[in-house]
This record gives C-alpha cells, sequence and structure tokens, in this order.
C-alpha cells in the first residue's frame, strides 16, 4: 500500500514535473517577482475593465467643494480626495484608461515590426542584415522624448500617436533580441536540421523559430513594454501633453496634486506617484522575472 | 626565453596598427551616415505633417497665400520635399540651424548656449546612476544572488520605477522646509550655486529609470566574465581576479551600457529640467512643443542625436582600443 502510494505520488509529480520543469527550477526570488508582477498586471487589467464599465466607488468627475483635500480614510474616500473635492481612488482606476489601450498598440507595432526585422537580420544574407542595423541604430539615435516632442509639435498631442512613435522605438530591442536568439539557433545547426528535414521556410520561421523559441522573449518584451508605456504616457501627461484635466491620468494627477505638496497635503500627489512606482516595478519584475526563469533556463 | 617573445608582440602590435585605424575610420564613416538619416528622419516628419506649421504660428487672422509663401521662404522651406531638404540640409552643415519663429534668434546658438546645461546634468547623472549601480552590480556578481545582497537589487528596482516628476517635488520640499534652503529654484545661475547644481543632478541620477537595467547588465556581464577559463587560470596562480577582468567585466559593459542609455537620459532631462527651471535643452524642447516652434524642437533633435552618436562613437574607441580582438571581428553595431 504504501509503496503504492508513493508511486502514485511521483507519477502524478512526475507528470506536473513534465509540462512545469522550468517552475520547480526557478528560484524562489524570481517566482515571487514574477507572482507580484502577475497580481499587478491583473490589477491593471481589472481597472482597466472597471474603468471601462463605469464601476467606480465615486463619480471621478464629481467635485465636492466641501470636501476638498480629504486625508486618505476620512468620509469615505478610501484615499481621500484631490484639490476639487474629487475621489482620488476613482479617479486612480480611471487612470488606466490613459494608458492601457495606447500601451498595447504601442506593444504589437513593436512585437510585429520587430519580429519582421530580427527575422529578417537574422535569416537572411548580410547585405539585409547591414541594411537593418542601420534603420536599428538610427531609430536609436533619438532620445525618445526628443522624438516624441517632435511628433507632438508636427502633428498632435494624441496619445495614439505617441504610442506609434514608442512602439516603433521600441523596434530595435525586440529585432536585435529575435536576431540573437536565430544566431544562437544557427549555430546549435537547429535550423539546418529542420531544413534538412524538409520543413518549408514558413514553418521553420513562424512555428519553429517564432512559436517555439522566441514566444517566452516577446511575452517578456511585451511586459516590458507596458512599462514603458506607463512612464511615458505618465511623463508626457505630467509636461502637459498627454491626457488634460479633467480627465484623469497618472502623471496630470500628480502634476495638480504637485503644488499641495508643498503645502504639506502630500496624498494628492503621493498616491498616483506609488500607483505609478507600484505598477512599474510590478512590470519590470514580473518581465526580468520570467527572462530569468524562462530564458536562462532554455540556454542552459 | 623572453627575446622571441617580445619580437612577436611587437610584429603583432605592428600588424595591429592598420585594422585599428580601419575600423575607427569606419565607425567615423557610419557615424557620419547616421547623422544624415538623422536629418532625413527629422525632416520627413515635420514634411508629413498635416496642416501648415505656419497656419499655426500665423493664426486665422493673416491666412493669405503670399503671406504664406514669405514664411516659407524666410525659414528657408521651398518647392519638393528634397529640394526643401537639401537646401536645409546645406544650411545646417554650414552651421545655420534657422531662427526660432518664436525669439527670432539663431536656433544654433541658442541650443549652444543651453546644451552645455544639459551635458552637465546628463554626464553628471549618469555617473550618480553607476555610482549606485556598480557596487550593487559588483557585489551580486562576486558573491552569486545571496540574501544578503537580494535587498539591494530590489531597491535599484524600485529606484527605477521611481517617477522622476515626483521625486523632485519631495526633494524640492524636504530642501526648502526642512533644511530651509530657498534659492533652489533659480537654477544653475542663481543662489547658493552648488545645491541648485547638485538636486537635479542627483534626483536624475537616482530616478532615470535605468538603475535596474544597468544592475542587470554589469551584473550578467560580470559573472560570465568571472566563469571564463582565463579567470579561473588567474585565480588558480594566486593574481588578482578583479584586475584580469576589469577590461572584459566591467569596462566595456560600462561603456556600453552609458553609450545606451545616454538617449533616456536626454529624455529624463527633459522632465527633470522642466521641474528644476533648469536651462537646458530639454526644457527649450518642451516649450517648442508648446509652441510648434519648427527650427527649434528640429535643431534639438539633431543636437540630442549628435550627443548620442558622439557618445556611440566614443564607446566604439574605447572597445577597439581595449579589446585585441576587435579587428578580427564583424560589425558589433548592433546592441549598444
Amino acid at each position: 500500500m504504501g509503496g503504492m502510494k508513493q508511486y502514485r505520488q511521483t507519477s502524478r509529480q512526475g507528470l506536473k514535473v513534465g509540462r512545469l520543469t522550468f517552475l520547480r527550477a526557478a528560484a524562489p526570488r524570481d517566482l515571487v517577482c514574477v507572482g507580484y508582477g502577475l497580481c499587478i498586471a491583473l490589477v491593471v487589467v481589472l481597472s482597466y475593465i472597471l474603468g471601462f464599465l463605469k464601476l467606480l466607488p465615486y463619480d471621478p468627475q464629481d467635485m465636492d467643494l466641501t470636501l476638498m483635500m480629504v486625508p486618505p480614510g476620512a468620509s469615505g474616500h478610501l484615499l481621500g480626495t484631490d484639490f476639487m473635492g474629487r475621489d482620488i481612488l476613482a479617479r486612480l482606476i480611471l487612470g488606466t484608461q490613459a494608458y492601457f489601450l495606447p500601451g498595447l498598440l504601442g506593444i504589437t507595432i513593436a512585437l510585429s515590426l520587430g519580429a519582421l526585422f530580427g527575422i529578417l537580420a537574422g535569416y537572411r544574407e548580410r547585405t539585409a542584415d547591414r541594411t537593418i542595423s542601420f534603420v536599428v541604430n538610427l531609430i536609436d539615435s533619438f532620445p525618445r522624448l526628443v522624438l516624441i516632442l517632435l511628433v507632438i509639435a508636427a502633428f498632435k498631442p494624441d496619445i495614439y500617436y505617441i504610442m506609434v512613435v514608442v512602439g516603433i522605438t521600441n523596434v530595435p530591442t525586440v529585432a536585435s533580441l529575435i536576431r540573437g536568439k536565430i544566431q544562437f539557433l544557427r549555430d546549435k545547426n537547429f535550423i539546418e536540421a529542420a531544413v534538412a528535414i524538409g520543413l518549408n521556410t514558413r514553418s521553420i520561421i513562424l512555428k519553429h523559430i517564432l512559436w517555439y523559441n522566441c514566444r517566452s522573449l516577446l511575452i517578456i518584451q511585451a511586459t516590458l513594454g507596458m512599462a514603458e508605456a506607463i512612464l511615458i504616457e505618465t511623463s508626457l501627461s505630467y509636461l502637459g501633453f498627454g491626457v488634460q484635466e479633467p480627465t484623469p491620468s497618472w502623471g496630470n494627477m500628480v502634476l495638480s496634486g504637485a503644488n499641495y505638496l508643498l503645502q504639506g497635503k502630500f496624498w494628492l500627489s503621493t498616491t498616483p506617484a506609488l500607483a505609478i512606482l507600484v505598477t512599474i516595478l510590478g512590470f519590470h519584475l514580473l518581465g526580468d522575472g520570467l527572462n530569468n526563469i524562462l530564458e536562462a533556463g532554455g540556454k542552459k | 626565453m623572453r627575446g622571441p617573445d617580445r619580437f612577436s608582440a611587437e610584429t603583432m602590435r605592428l600588424s595591429a596598427v592598420r585594422p585599428v585605424a580601419l575600423l575607427l575610420c569606419r565607425e567615423l564613416v557610419l557615424t557620419a551616415l547616421l547623422l544624415v538619416g538623422v536629418s532625413v528622419v527629422v525632416f520627413l516628419i515635420l514634411h508629413l505633417a498635416p496642416g501648415d506649421p505656419f497656419s499655426v504660428l500665423l493664426g486665422d487672422q493673416m491666412a493669405t497665400a503670399s503671406v504664406h509663401g514669405e514664411m516659407r521662404h524666410a525659414v528657408g522651406e521651398q518647392g519638393p520635399w528634397y529640394g526643401g531638404y537639401t537646401v536645409w540640409l546645406a544650411n545646417m552643415v554650414r552651421g545655420n540651424f534657422g531662427t526660432s519663429i518664436r525669439t527670432g534668434l539663431p536656433v544654433l546658438g541658442e541650443i549652444v548656449r543651453v546644451g552645455i546645461n544639459t551635458l552637465y546634468l546628463t554626464l553628471g547623472s549618469m555617473l550618480v546612476t553607476l555610482l549606485i549601480a556598480v557596487p550593487i552590480a559588483l557585489s551580486s556578481s562576486a558573491q552569486g544572488t545571496t540574501l544578503r545582497n537580494w535587498p539591494f537589487t530590489m531597491f535599484a528596482y524600485v529606484v527605477s520605477a521611481l517617477p522622476v516628476f515626483w521625486l523632485s517635488y519631495v526633494v524640492i520640499y524636504f530642501f526648502i522646509h526642512k533644511f530651509r534652503l530657498f534659492p533652489i529654484l533659480l537654477g544653475p545661475s542663481g543662489g547658493q550655486k552648488w545645491i541648485s547644481f547638485l538636486l537635479p543632478i542627483l534626483v536624475l541620477g537616482i530616478a532615470n529609470g535605468t538603475v535596474s537595467e544597468v544592475v542587470r547588465y554589469l551584473q550578467n556581464e560580470m559573472s560570465r566574465v568571472l566563469a571564463e577559463d582565463y579567470i579561473r587560470t588567474a585565480r588558480a596562480k594566486g593574481a588578482s581576479v578583479w584586475a584580469h577582468a576589469f577590461k572584459e567585466g566591467f569596462l566595456i559593459p560600462a561603456t556600453e551600457i552609458i553609450a545606451a542609455k545616454m538617449p533616456f537620459m536626454l529624455g529624463g532631462a527633459v522632465v527633470v529640467e522642466q521641474v528644476f527651471n533648469w536651462p537646458g535643452m530639454g526644457r527649450m524642447a518642451w516649450q517648442a512643443a508648446q509652441d510648434r516652434d519648427y527650427p527649434v524642437i528640429m535643431g534639438i533633435a539633431i543636437a540630442a542625436a549628435v550627443f548620442v552618436r558622439v557618445g556611440a562613437l566614443l564607446q566604439r574607441v574605447v572597445y577597439i582600443m581595449v579589446n585585441p580582438r576587435a579587428s578580427h571581428e564583424e560589425s558589433r553595431s548592433w546592441g549598444a
């Protein structure tokens, strides 16, 4: 009986291990990072949905001049109210609207164009490689924020335009990572072998390179891309080019609360700043934790 | 024993002279080509812009064709785009970046005047970032990630997620209210010079959002090098491990990451200069974007790209000088 039980246990474990070996091999601290990051990502998605469905504790535009700058926890406002008596929690939740979809747009552009250029550079002969590396260097020459200001001056301060720019400026990173991966696979005679067993080019690139070998890399880049989208969106809203009052964005909330920070009413700008901090930290830890677990494990 | 050894070293050095010079030339040409590319991109963005730059400036009051034509002529833009581009490029090469639509002053002079402030700010904060990141990276690559140094790595992550504008306000708050140091808002030219100079540099160096990446990169590179055979040999014969690992494990990665993060620093400078009223390129770019002052923002984009490219060029020079294998390698211009 005992032997049987043990056998069943090991076999069950064996099954699990077969699918999730990487989880067992991972360092606990990486799992902590990834867990925290996943929680944050979940909270962001939930807030986006809540904001989209208008399921908020208070009306975020509802001014109440009798309850201006109420400290957190007082008179039913969990995170206090801002300088016009608007509920900060509701505005924080609604603030995810400012970056979530635009961020996804930026990520999509970065990943699709990055994959395209990365494969062209890694797969095609030297001239294509050189041309693409030139373009990559060219894009890398511009400080992102300066390029964005240029586009704002030329077109209009629209967050979707801005995220297109962010997406394009992230293409180099993704492209060079994928190119490196292809180089790695080529060195292991992986591609040669795939050609030798008669796979066609499309299946090699789409299935065997992108799906089997670059999947985790693309997920990692997507999480880091979201962190960057938040950083850019909040910075621009702070600078006055992004979302405009009264529509809330974490950036313009910090800006409008900053004057009161100097008066000692710290929560007006500190709460949105902490939201930025916690969220960007979450996406960074998620990306880097996944990188440690999936990529470092895969290379060994 | 020593004779032939020295001889071979000498011949190697002689034979190495040409490739290094050639490599440097190639890097120079590449930099020049990239700068031409940069100018094309900047010009095309503005050319593709919907609406007329000049209608913004003139408003609705003088929307006649002749005024537009005069304005275009005054800014030096006429004809098809390549015509406009060549005129513009030729002017720029001669040092004529046009004049600011807002102030009427020549753009180049203005950029040079404020650019030096931005250079102080970015280089200073790069130094601060390295002062934070290098000890963390080195300790964790030397000992492996342990329970004792993991908090420091996490600290680097928290610091790089800090919104720089909020940190600026907190620092200003503490310096005004707690330490009674008022004149920090006057910028580098006013009041207590050192403090107004140091605060923005400190803030940007801490919260530019790259500390964790710098730590990660330096740590990975150093760990990789420490696992190499030649380090094991050095350790076995009792030589200093750090002296042997310095070039490949620290100098090259550090210069690479500095060059790669230069654009981020310049971007962060836009925000920090805004908060601290620092008279630099970032503030000028912000003002120009507000006013849609095309010549200024074009000039700043180009100046910033020149900063970045010169930084990258210096990194390549260090790499070629330090790494004897550089001349045998194909272009490594990817990555950094």
